[in-house]
């Protein structure tokens, strides 16, 4: 008895926190409780969205029928980190949870990558192409029961391109009127836009998701970033409201009952819940057992066990990140565009898609995506040809002189490459031994340099060291396709430095050309120039993969996004 | 005693002075910054520099050191931006959790690993000391991680969905969905319940070790004169082992216990990630790869008080316990 007494005594203390944990959860929910706690302004918020909610529950109370109702629940391995805070969104599932689940955009992007209204119901382009005008449905409120109206609109775009924002996407405004000039509500539900005339005017629109005035508009545009808008309360006006978020946990929504039947009424399931499980093997069981009805970014060496499962499928949608060996032609070594093709053909790429994403994935010739109306899906890159390229780097002067395998200039320099990657991308760094291996074939030698993540970036986009020769990345176009950044001048993401006359006037001319007619060809003779120039060795655009529990329905394979159909989810009354 | 205690902690303020300039130094060094974070199309350097001047990393260097260390010295630890929110409001969310965790696994490893080593050494050489060894050495050297993701298979998924056993355990997570809806005893249960897991996996692995230096010192202990005399005096074999030689044979262990004080805290990184369980750990390398210096400060300042803290408190307890060490003396 003592014994056992002497071991409660022991054990107790290290479960008082779980005792507490649970005590303290109390009636109200607890993360409720915590964003209470975030301060007055989240007290007040929270207590408008609640009122708001019974308000619109007693006027549309849940419809009758089987298919309203369930929870779904949504696995990522990475937390929404600035959560609804559109200004600082930092990956694709918070911004997607922006722009289809709590707040919205004005315009969304369809099938066939044309514009399609949302919480613009039109807009217009006046004929010169420097006004932009948007007329607003009226039937949209904030979740505190507010109206969404021109203001918001007005003032989102005055913050995004309020420098103190530190918006990272600013750049998509570079063409509109800066500041207070740049825009003009006309009325409550119509607000016009200046800029100068440029293509796919509309892009920025889809991206950024509407911001509320009526609470942020006296927060200075330096402090948005640290406001407890974002992770504590936020307050949207799309198809969830937000409940609660429990940090590096989860996020949890309810349907909104007051969401416009103009576009489509409140969603299917009750809840939505987005859960953080940052280990992808971890996050495959819960699939496969039943706790989580949507994986999001299975890696491709999971996608036949979720295949060949009794309860979840596999869905397969193409995706705009594309990955890539960017050769630094700053180096000496690497200006000479014989070196850079010879590179590119020593390397089968299409064993190596194979290889790595075990065929889920397109080979990439140049950056343009699989969805891109610009792809050509008959244009082929280099070949894989190492005979070629062996003949290509004795034209460029780079032969084996001293019989060690390695090719050696004039001079005796050999040709030794340092290739950066980032060290926790496991994909990353197979593609890196891969090409060593195969570069070696051909009397290249690659010294694979792994660095931690930001080491990486910091080497790779400091425009005074750009410390490397060959750097292995992905990049991820917007739908609205800009090379510039990647390929003209000496910003931060101009890796390879090219300086090419030809290039800079055709990114110019397609990132002012509005008719995709004039366009096409422009873009023809771009990819062109690029494939000759091989400022990169383009590999594979990975095919987007998910996994889905047979419990939820509705979910479908979208080059846009997980969450783009998210108000059509439904489950069976039988699964609920 | 006290006059050494108080000694110890005196030399512990300089000591810590230097950990913190130490830390601000090699953060400071580190390539990259919280403005890479957003890298990505459209994001300029004027941008960039916006971030930096938003989270007042224009500013010199020896202004913002000098700044960041009044703060910590009144209490203040900064303002988390990954987080958005103070430093301590971060800590104290996830070190409840931590604590949780570890100081769950700490005991029952402890707990645990005595008794096994306990056994072994009276049971030396036999097949039962024999077969623990090989027990014990299997799960020290599994790579926590790994045994996690083992246990998860087999007891998550393998139960629930191959063998389709009466009961599995959670794979992940703190509570199930729907906890908030839970009646206060079912929370408890189901807060229970998603710990199993998580703390078997600390468990076994910790007290593998634990085990051995409580084999060693128990062996030490048994050939010892005391001992000797107390079976020649005729007591009973239990009452050697448990009453005469298992303080005694717990001394080293004191030291180990020191070590793990800043495990406690700073929780277990892998296991953490592999369980979805939001702790310290893995706090603290979201907070590196964000470059969220604030964060990144104190959590490391805080685990290196707790370095000095673990240490001050081996060493009282080694008084406390053994009274031949006395360190006024």
């Amino acid at each position: 008895m003592t014994g056992t007494l002497r071991i409660l005594v022991a054990v107790l203390p290290s479960c008082l926190p779980l005792v507490l944990g649970a005590c303290g959860d109390g009636t109200p929910p607890p993360s409720r409780s915590e964003a209470m706690a975030a301060g007055p302004f989240c007290d007040a918020a929270m207590t408008r969205v609640n009122e708001f909610l019974a308000s619109a529950r007693a006027q549309s109370p849940p419809p009758t029928g089987g298919e309203y109702g369930g929870t779904a629940v949504v696995g990522g391995i990475t937390e929404l980190l600035s959560g609804m805070d559109a200004f600082h969104a930092v990956d694709v599932n918070q911004r997607q949870h922006q722009q289809y689940v709590n707040l919205m955009t004005l315009v969304q992007v369809d099938e066939e990558l044309e514009m399609r209204p949302w919480l613009a119901e039109s807009w217009e382009v006046s004929e010169d192409g420097t006004e932009l005008t948007f007329r607003l449905r009226d039937d949209v409120f904030w979740h505190d029961g507010e109206r969404t109206d021109a203001y918001d609109v007005a003032f989102t775009y005055l913050r995004a391109t309020d420098a103190g924002t530190a918006y990272p996407n600013a750049g998509a405004f570079s063409r509109y009127l800066e500041g207070e000039d740049g825009v003009e509500v006309v009325d409550s539900f119509t607000v016009r836009l200046r800029m100068e005339p440029h293509a796919e005017v509309l892009e920025p629109w889809r991206v950024l998701a509407i911001m509320p005035e009526h609470l942020l508009g006296d927060v200075p545009a330096e402090e948005l970033a640290d406001h407890p808008f974002g992770t504590r309360c936020p307050v949207g006006n799309g198809p969830f409201v937000f409940l609660s978020h429990r940090q590096d946990e989860s996020w949890t929504f309810e349907a909104n009952p007051a969401f416009p039947d103009g576009l489509g009424g409140r969603p299917y399931v009750d809840r939505l819940v987005y859960r953080v499980v940052p280990e992808q093997t971890t996050l495959l069981t819960e699939l496969l057992a039943g706790n989580v009805d949507l994986f999001v970014n299975l890696r491709p060496d999971q996608a036949d066990v979720v295949r060949e499962s009794d309860g979840a499928e596999l869905l397969v949608a193409e995706a705009r990140g594309f990955t890539f060996a960017a050769w630094n032609m700053r180096r000496p070594k690497l200006a000479d565009a014989r070196v850079r093709r010879a590179l590119t053909m020593a390397l089968d790429r299409e064993a190596v898609v194979e290889a790595l994403l075990q065929g889920y994935g397109t080979l990439a010739n140049t950056g343009i995506p699989p969805f891109h109306w610009a792809f050509d899906e008959a244009r082929s890159g280099l070949e894989y040809d190492p005979a070629g390229a062996r003949a290509l780097l004795d034209q460029a002067g780079w032969v084996d002189r001293n019989g060690d395998g390695i090719r050696e200039n004039e001079e005796g320099t050999p040709l030794e490459l340092d290739v950066i990657f980032n060290a926790a991308n496991q994909l990353r760094r197979t593609l890196a031994e891969l090409m060593q291996a195969q570069l070696l074939e051909v009397g290249v030698d690659l010294t694979l340099t792994p660095l931690e993540g930001q080491a990486m970036r910091a080497r790779a986009t400091n425009p005074d060291s750009r410390d490397f020769d060959g750097l292995v990345l992905e990049w991820e176009h917007d739908f609205r396709v800009d090379e510039t950044d990647l390929l003209s001048g000496d910003g931060p993401f101009a890796f390879p430095g090219l300086q090419d006359p030809e290039v800079d006037r055709l990114l110019a001319a397609l990132s002012g050309e509005m008719d995709r007619d004039v366009a096409r060809p422009l873009w023809d003779r771009y990819q062109t120039r690029i494939i000759e120039l091989q400022p990169y060795t383009y590999f594979f655009f990975a095919q987007k993969l998910s996994g889905v529990s047979d419990r939820l329905e509705g979910v479908e394979a979208d080059f846009r996004g997980n969450w783009v159909n998210v108000k059509d989810w439904r489950i069976a009354p039988s699964d609920r | 005693m006290t006059r050494f205690l108080l000694r110890r902690l005196a030399l512990a303020v300089p000591l810590l002075l230097a950990v913190a300039t130490l830390l601000f130094v090699l953060v400071e060094m580190a390539p990259g910054g919280p403005e890479m974070v957003w890298m990505g199309p459209g994001m300029t350097a004027e941008v960039q520099a916006q971030i930096r001047e938003n989270l007042g990393l224009d500013e010199p260097v020896t202004i913002r050191y000098v700044r960041w260390i009044t703060s910590v010295a009144q209490g203040d630890l900064g303002f988390s931006h990954s987080r958005g929110q103070p430093v301590a409001a971060v800590f104290g969310q996830v070190l409840p959790e931590t604590l949780l965790l570890t100081g769950s696994a700490l005991v029952l490893a402890f707990v645990i690993g005595i008794g096994i080593g306990v056994l072994q050494a009276a049971r030396q050489n036999s097949w039962v000391d024999h077969g623990l060894n090989l027990t014990v050495l299997f799960f020290y050297s599994l790579p926590a991680f790994w045994l996690g993701i083992l246990l998860i298979l087999v007891f998550s998924y393998g139960a629930q969905v191959r063998w389709d056993w009466p009961f599995h355990m959670p794979a992940s997570g703190l509570r199930s969905i729907g906890y908030e809806q839970m009646p206060l005893a079912q929370r408890f249960l189901d807060r229970l319940w998603h710990m199993v897991l998580p703390v078997t996996t600390l468990v076994l692995v910790l007290a593998a070790g634990i085990a051995r230096y409580a084999r060693t010192g128990m062996l030490e202990v048994l050939r010892t004169e005391y001992i000797r005399s107390a079976r020649a005096r005729g007591l009973p074999r239990r009452t050697v082992l448990l009453r005469h030689a298992l303080p005694n044979s717990l001394l080293p262990l004191i030291t180990v216990l020191g070590l793990y004080l800043p495990v406690l805290f700073s929780g277990a990184v892998f296991v953490e990630t592999v369980f979805a369980w939001p702790g310290m750990g893995k706090t603290m390398v979201d907070a590196v790869s964000t470059r969220d210096y604030p964060l990144v400060l104190a959590g490391s300042l805080l685990f290196a008080v707790l370095v000095v803290l673990g240490n001050l408190l081996a060493d009282a307890l080694y008084a406390v316990a053994d009274p031949r060490v006395r360190h006024d003396a």
